[in-house]
């Protein structure tokens, strides 16, 4: 009897590191200093992961089918300056397209959207119809991406200048909230992130493309012979993909009330390393919705909690990096014993 | 169908101990972590009751940890603090999104002032918002925001410099040595040829110091043709490659080399010496932007004319001192801060000539 529990505990803790690490965190830093435990910083928190989440789960679909995209921080950058562009107030002096009348909200976000979508798409289309690795064809796409963004930005009367003087209601959509303000209100970013949280769990696990997807990343032969249209399904889930760090491009314009060509990044490395320390496997085949939100949360709350008790910021990378390369040596472990 | 999921294997002890230690692991990292960084914030730890101290606390971002100039001013900073104030000093790692969420953290930690150096300039009218919101006065420093978001609040304050004035200087040095040496004139056509390094093309300093460069020696009544003009990046490698190209394409017409900043002067000092000059009498007066240690080197050795300093001390101590008699609940003036402030809400720390003689006072 005691030994079938300690067996079970084992058994626990294995199947649930990633939430006894975040626990753990947490815990440490409240220990340290009482008043990080506030629902302020829960709310800050959520904010601030909200964006890094939905690029986490795009990057995630990738992940899954056994493939890396290297484009998601190039992409963000790229529909953060879309978007911007075409949202600025009308008597701002600055502005990107002078002679542009206030569209309505939808239209440019949509545009931006779809901008990621498109880039998704040829990721998909490269790795799908040319056999080119994933890592080299997101790797050929985020540089042009960044290339054609910088040039766009730097078109006339702009000229590399940072884009602002957002409108209103574009940076409500950033910095707005549900309830009656200060803690106790959820601000528009974390519903976001809500709802597309629910969506991708929704494909993940109810539709055929999600159950395609871990098959093609647990055995692509295999899925090929069992009457998968594997390259079809690739371009699908690229072109999701990058449709969510499209809107999460938006969502970071609209937040800090601005965009450059730089925004983003490095994101995807950011993403990646939330998936692995999520559970995400970077063999593909391996990884759940909310594995992947407690990853993006770990590096919130790093994020936030060691700024939050004054740790020297070198210090932050050196946690970071150690945590990522811990998560990744328990994953692989995992396929060790299976063997 | 194929199945894909993989069961971790009951009772496997070594998967088991791994998870274990790792957590132990990261708990313990997170926790020597804090301790090793007590020296930097010292009172950080007294948590709840320490709310009411008597030192204020003034939350500083800086935008990039990295960057030679804005470590200057860090730590400047940092030291005028002393006694003064309690600076808890981030990096925004050069993304305007990491600085914003430092902010929120700011506010949440109930900071008694606010100084930002932004990221990107026209990100300032948000951050504005958000102390106004939560009543934090905030500075920001060394990059200006709109006029129209500086005009969002009365406890908005900037403390910088004037870009075009480290322009001037660097035209007034040539300028100077053209006057006090007729032999400067190599072809004695009464006209100074001279070559242009620029920094990054669009970046404000790189317009604002070429223009208002060349505008300073027409200004002292000299007349200047433009021999070339490129762009280097900001960078010494290039400034040595673009000037290798001019030397190759106008050598002698060449009377003195305009650089937006000092790496690309010693690219192109670098390349003149591989050409001959500063040796045997052969020389071209060179000028520079920045004061870097590099350059104050040059200036000793007689290659680089002169050099001008952005004074990061003072703009250093000009914003803690700001931000301190903020966070007191005070209005800032020349009484209280030691800087005059013009309109009510800027200060401007002055540009410095460098050249051999004075030198000294940019180590």
């Amino acid at each position: 009897m005691r030994n079938l529990n300690a067996t079970s505990i084992r058994e626990f803790c294995a199947q649930n590191a990633i939430y006894i690490v975040l626990v753990a965190l947490i815990v440490g830093i409240a220990v340290y200093d009482s008043q990080f435990l506030s629902v302020t910083t829960i709310r800050d928190i959520l904010l601030q992961s909200s964006t890094r989440a939905i690029i986490a789960l795009g990057a995630a679909f990738v992940l899954i089918t056994g493939g890396v995209d290297l484009s998601a921080g190039r992409v963000v950058g790229l529909t953060a300056v879309l978007s911007a562009s075409m949202l600025q107030m009308q008597d701002y002096p600055r502005r990107f397209f002078p002679d542009l009348p206030d569209l309505p909200l939808l239209v440019p976000v949509l545009l931006a959207i779809l901008a990621g979508l498109i880039v998704g798409l040829i990721n998909g289309v490269i790795v799908a119809k040319f056999s080119v690795p994933p890592f080299i064809a997101t790797l050929g796409t985020m540089v042009i991406v960044y290339g054609a963004n910088s040039i766009y930005f730097d078109m006339e009367p702009n000229e590399s200048q940072p884009i602002g003087g957002l409108r209103q209601d574009f940076s409500h959509l950033g910095t707005g909230y549900i309830g009656p303000g200060g803690p106790y209100s959820i601000p528009y970013i974390v519903i976001i992130a809500i709802v597309v949280s629910v969506v991708v769990w929704v494909i993940f696990n109810k539709t055929r493309l999600g159950k395609n997807m871990y098959a093609i990343g647990g055995n692509m032969q295999a899925a090929a012979v069992s009457g998968i249209n594997v390259g079809l399904n690739l371009i699908v889930i690229y072109a999701i993909a990058g449709a969510l760090y499209g809107l999460a491009g938006v969502l970071e314009a609209a937040r800090t009330g601005g965009a450059t060509n730089n925004y983003g990044n490095m994101y995807e490395l950011d993403a990646i390393a939330a998936c692995v320390v999520g559970g995400v496997s970077t063999s593909g085949g391996i990884g759940t919705v909310p594995g992947i939100l407690a990853g993006v949360l770990i590096f919130g709350v790093i994020n936030y909690g060691l700024t939050f008790i004054g740790v020297n910021p070198y210090w932050q990378l050196i946690i970071k990096g150690l945590i990522i390369v811990a998560a990744v040596a328990v994953d692989i472990r995992k396929y060790l014993a299976k063997r | 169908m194929v199945s894909t999921t993989i069961q971790i294997e009951k009772g496997d002890f070594r998967v088991n101990k791994l998870v274990s230690t790792a957590t132990a692991a990261v708990l313990a990292l997170s926790i020597a972590g804090c301790s090793g960084s007590g020296g930097s914030q010292p009172t950080a730890g007294e948590g709840g009751g320490g709310g009411a101290s008597t030192t204020p606390k003034i939350g500083v971002a800086i935008y990039k940890f990295d960057d030679t100039f804005m470590t200057g001013v860090r730590n400047a900073i940092s030291q005028s603090a002393e006694g003064k104030a309690e600076v808890d000093i981030v990096d925004s790692q050069n993304s305007q999104p990491t600085q914003n969420d430092k902010v929120d953290l700011f506010i949440t930690k109930k900071v008694n002032a606010l100084a930002i150096n932004p990221v990107d300039r026209t990100a300032a009218g948000v951050i504005i918002d958000k102390a106004k919101q939560a009543n934090i006065p905030v500075v920001f420093f060394n990059r200006e925001p709109m006029p129209e978001d500086m005009q969002k609040w009365d406890k908005v304050y900037y403390v910088g410099a004037k870009a075009e004035e480290s322009g001037t200087i660097s035209g007034q040095l040539i300028a100077d040595y053209w006057k006090a040496h007729p032999e400067a004139d190599k072809n004695k056509d009464g006209v100074l040829q001279y070559v242009m390094l620029k920094g990054e093309p669009g970046h404000q300093d790189a317009e604002l110091r070429t223009k208002y460069s060349v505008k300073a020696i027409e200004d002292a009544g000299i007349k200047v043709e433009k021999v070339a003009e490129d762009t280097a990046m900001w960078d010494r490698v290039k400034g040595q490659e673009k000037m290798a190209a001019f030397l190759a394409s106008a050598g002698d017409k060449i009377e003195a080399v305009l650089a937006n900043n000092d790496d690309m002067a010693l690219g192109a000092i670098e390349a003149l010496k591989a050409a001959g000059y500063f040796k045997d009498n052969k020389y071209i007066p060179v000028v520079g932007v920045d004061a870097t240690a590099p350059a104050l080197k040059e200036l000793e050795n007689g290659t680089l004319l002169g050099t001008v300093l952005n004074d990061a001390k003072n703009q250093g101590k000009a914003t803690l001192n700001i931000a301190a008699v903020l966070a007191q609940g005070q209005t800032p003036t020349k009484e209280n801060t030691g800087y005059e402030i013009t309109d009510g809400k800027y200060v401007w720390i002055p540009y410095k000539k460098i050249t051999k003689e004075n030198m000294n006072e940019a180590k």
